[in-house]
């Protein structure tokens, strides 16, 4: 859990963050977004101390982060960033395993570690491993940034605009990609974007921050269905989008009851009802949540009443 | 000039072996101490950018000192010979380095350095696995532009007796011998091609491996040097000798001598130990304990406040006065031969017209044409002042360059030039000098210059040198050196058979 009290910042006499109150739970995706600006890498920075609020505090499960060693808070808490800045100097592997060589693993475990992770984000060990940072695309890059923060498996995870210097294919990849491994390991991830529809997409959770003020913590639904004032309603207005999870709430759906392949599209509760409509056109139906079914009927009866 | 540098090549096989070794060792190990403080320095300071900037142009400020102004400084201080040299390239050598690995380390990307903050590595591991092997690339030019600088200005050290390549650059320039001076350029050439392409490869190495490699580079060294300092005997005289072959041929003399003295003991050489101001000062400093000098330098360039008397025994005795009050230093009785100026005619021309002296010359001169070296031609001392002395009239004078001059006069293009007395170019070309029978010019004899308490300490080192006492002519020298610098044949061999032929040697 990480909890923000009355934290403020202020950057050469201007006020860049205003009195933040913010608690984020454990196993949240946590999505700050915000136009530029706003002060939300700001935020980000702060958990992990490479920014000083000028006050306030700051507390991961209950410890003030003042009060840790910056080593150690921040071996503890992964980081991806916008730059991705993976180190030219070191292979592919090198790079995903370097939180590990940092911390003193051997080097068998930590090839395990890395091979295990890096075959997990579509980038197998024998035919990456070698490579040099420069021979990969942005999205294969990011990947192995995304891999170097996971590895040590930290319950904190901070991505600064991660996705955001991709190209949309790229970008939608990943957020696949990211949202998967959220499923998988659960960690609590501060997730940083200006793109209200990658935030409705990813986030459990969304804080709104504009002009270094928060306009609305809460899940991506009420933030669309109730915002919570003007500049929030503004901001996601054209974003008039709906949820799978919506569809599932009002029991248009079948649980998988037996342990069947199925040879379907997989989708997740927080992908929109148009991308769930995509994949029904191609197919009976899908797989939502790894747990749900969900067939042409069932999205044509949601529509119908909506 | 191909075959020249063959010759020399087969001839000298052995002194380019030791004088590469020299260059190899005094350029290693001024880069390996060069880069142990520079690399360092760097670091330390790549956090600190205002005293890095200061630290920068300081070494920038040391780098334009010249070379040889360095080399002077530091003798008082550490004395003559490799360690000087070395100081005075570690000096040189520290800016590129600090410059390239300072330069490297702080263009690291922001955004690197910002996700290695993030990754909290430790300084340590961040300064190991990214920033050095990051900076890499530029340090390793950086080493490479100071090997370079280094090989090329080792070549310097031969002046104080630091040997390496520059001996046979130093010779080759004093001796007009092109084919010396092409084997030492090109030697250093050479090398620093070598040099440059090893530490490419060096720099594909891990950083662990460089370090094991560095560190092993420097125990090698070390014993080196140590164990040569440890291995010199005790009861050891050191003779040195200036550039050049004549000085070679006679510290052999003295040795040879020594020795068969006084078998106990043992007689250190070092030839092309500097030019005359080095080597003097090593004398006077007790690194060398006995050199050949000549009397006419003594007086013009050693002593003060002494002018030069052209009676030959008068300028010994003035020199060794002066050198017994001013410096206490012994200096033994010169040889017969004189190394002076002279003016040179055509051995035909000589016997045509029975020159034996100037002053025969003098008499013929209105028929010759004579060419001048630039220096000779302009200086008051040399040809305005003998022709004033002789009353010289000569159909036409030139000025020519020094390297010229003598092929002219066998060609027959002039008909007097000036020389040195005991030049071998005198024997290659069939040219005879001409007496300076009023003593124009200053008496340059060689004798043996001694510390005093070598004489007090082994008292038949005395009884040896003065053997040679009103030895060696003029002609038995120009023999010699042609042997020495033309033919290329040993100095030692050809010294110890001027002994022997003369019964010298008991």
């Amino acid at each position: 859990m990480i909890v923000f009290e009355n934290v403020i910042k202020t950057y050469q006499n201007k006020q860049v963050v205003n009195k933040i109150n913010l608690t984020i739970a454990s196993g949240e995706f946590f999505v700050l977004v915000g136009p530029s600006g706003s002060g939300k890498t700001t935020i980000l920075k702060m958990i992990n101390r490479l920014a000083q609020q000028t006050s306030g505090k700051i507390l991961i499960d209950n410890q003030d982060v003042a009060q840790v060693n910056t080593t150690s808070l921040r071996q503890n808490i992964g980081y991806v960033l916008q730059n991705i800045a993976l180190f030219p100097n070191l292979t592919i592997s090198q790079n995903a395993g370097l939180l590990l060589e940092a911390n003193g693993v051997k080097r068998s475990e930590r090839q395990q570690l890395v091979q295990e992770l890096l075959d997990k984000v579509g980038l197998p060990y024998e035919q990456y491993g070698s490579r040099m940072p420069s021979e990969l695309s942005g999205g294969e890059q990011q990947r192995v940034g995304i891999v170097r923060a996971l590895v040590t498996k930290p319950e904190i995870i901070l991505m600064d605009e991660p996705f955001s210097a991709l190209d949309p294919l790229s970008r939608k990849q990943l957020q696949d990609l990211i949202l998967s491994l959220y499923q998988e390991f659960k960690p609590t991830i501060v997730f940083v974007t200006h793109d209200m529809q990658e935030a409705l997409r990813l986030g459990t959770k969304i804080g709104v921050l504009v002009n270094g003020d928060l306009q609305q913590v809460d899940e991506p639904q009420v933030i669309i269905n109730h915002p919570a004032n003007q500049i929030v309603s503004s901001l996601f207005n054209n974003q008039k989008i709906t949820l799978i999870d919506d569809l599932i709430r009002t029991g248009l759906k079948e649980t998988i009851t037996e342990n069947i392949s199925f040879d379907v599209p997989h989708l997740t509760s927080t992908q929109t009802i148009q991308e769930l409509a995509t994949a029904l056109y191609d197919y009976d139906y899908v797989i939502v949540d790894q747990h749900y079914i969900i067939n042409q009927r069932q999205l044509l009866m949601y529509i119908s009443k909506h | 000039m191909l075959n020249d540098l063959l010759h020399l090549v087969t001839t000298h096989t052995n002194d380019i072996v030791v004088a590469l070794e020299e260059h190899i060792l005094l350029s290693l190990a001024a880069i390996l101490i060069a880069a142990v403080i520079a690399v360092p320095l760097a670091i330390s300071l790549m956090n600190h950018r205002r005293a890095g900037e200061v630290v920068l142009q300081i070494a920038g400020v040391i780098q334009t000192i010249p070379s040889l102004a360095v080399l002077g400084v530091l003798i008082p201080f550490v004395g003559i010979g490799t360690i000087p040299a070395i100081i005075a390239l570690v000096l040189y050598a520290i800016m590129p380095i600090f410059q390239n690995t300072y330069a490297g380390l702080t263009e690291i990307d922001d955004n690197l350095l910002e996700a290695a903050e993030a990754f909290g590595f430790s300084r340590r591991f961040k300064l190991f696995k990214i920033q050095l092997p990051l900076a890499m690339p530029m340090i390793l030019s950086g080493l490479r532009i100071a090997m370079v600088m280094i090989i090329g200005t080792a070549t310097l050290a031969a002046l104080i007796g630091g040997g390496g390549l520059g001996s046979f650059i130093m010779i080759g320039i004093q001796t007009n011998d092109n084919a010396q001076l092409l084997l030492g350029a090109i030697l250093s050439a050479l090398l620093a091609l070598v040099f440059s392409w090893l530490i490419k490869l060096i720099g594909r190495l891990s950083l662990k491996k460089m370090g094991i490699l560095v560190a092993v580079f420097f125990v090698l060294l070390g014993g080196y040097f140590g164990g040569k300092a440890f291995m010199q005997p005790k009861g050891q005289i050191t003779v040195a000798g200036k550039l050049g072959g004549e000085p070679e041929i006679l510290i052999n003399m003295y040795k040879d001598l020594i020795e068969a003295d006084n078998p106990r003991l043992d007689v250190q050489l070092k030839p092309d130990f500097g030019g005359t101001t080095f080597i003097y000062k090593a004398v006077k400093s007790g690194d060398v304990d006995i050199y050949p000098e000549f009397t006419g330098t003594v007086l013009q360039n050693l002593i003060k406040g002494k002018t030069v008397s052209h009676q030959p025994k008068k300028a010994y005795q003035d020199a060794k006065e002066a050198l017994d009050k001013q410096a206490n230093l012994a200096y033994l009785p010169p040889m017969r031969y004189q190394n002076t100026y002279a003016l040179a005619v055509r051995q035909s021309d000589a016997k045509k017209y029975n020159l034996k002296t100037t002053s025969d010359l003098a008499k013929m001169s209105p028929q010759l044409t004579a060419g001048f070296d630039h220096d000779f031609y302009e200086l008051k001392d040399s040809y305005p002042g003998i022709k004033k002395a002789y009353q010289l009239q000569f159909k036409d004078v030139k000025s020519m360059s020094s390297s010229l001059r003598y092929k002219a006069l066998a060609n027959g293009q002039i008909d007097v030039t000036d020389a040195y007395t005991t030049d071998p170019q005198l024997k290659a070309d069939k040219l005879v000098t001409l007496v300076d029978d009023k003593n124009y010019f200053p008496p340059f004899q060689g004798a043996p210059l001694v510390r005093k308490d070598i004489l007090t300490k082994y008292p038949s080192v005395k009884k040896s040198l003065l053997r040679l006492k009103d030895k060696v002519t003029n002609q038995d020298m120009i023999d010699m050196n042609y042997q020495v610098t033309v033919e290329h044949k040993s100095a030692d061999k050809v010294a110890r058979q001027y002994l022997e032929k003369h019964d010298l040697l008991k």
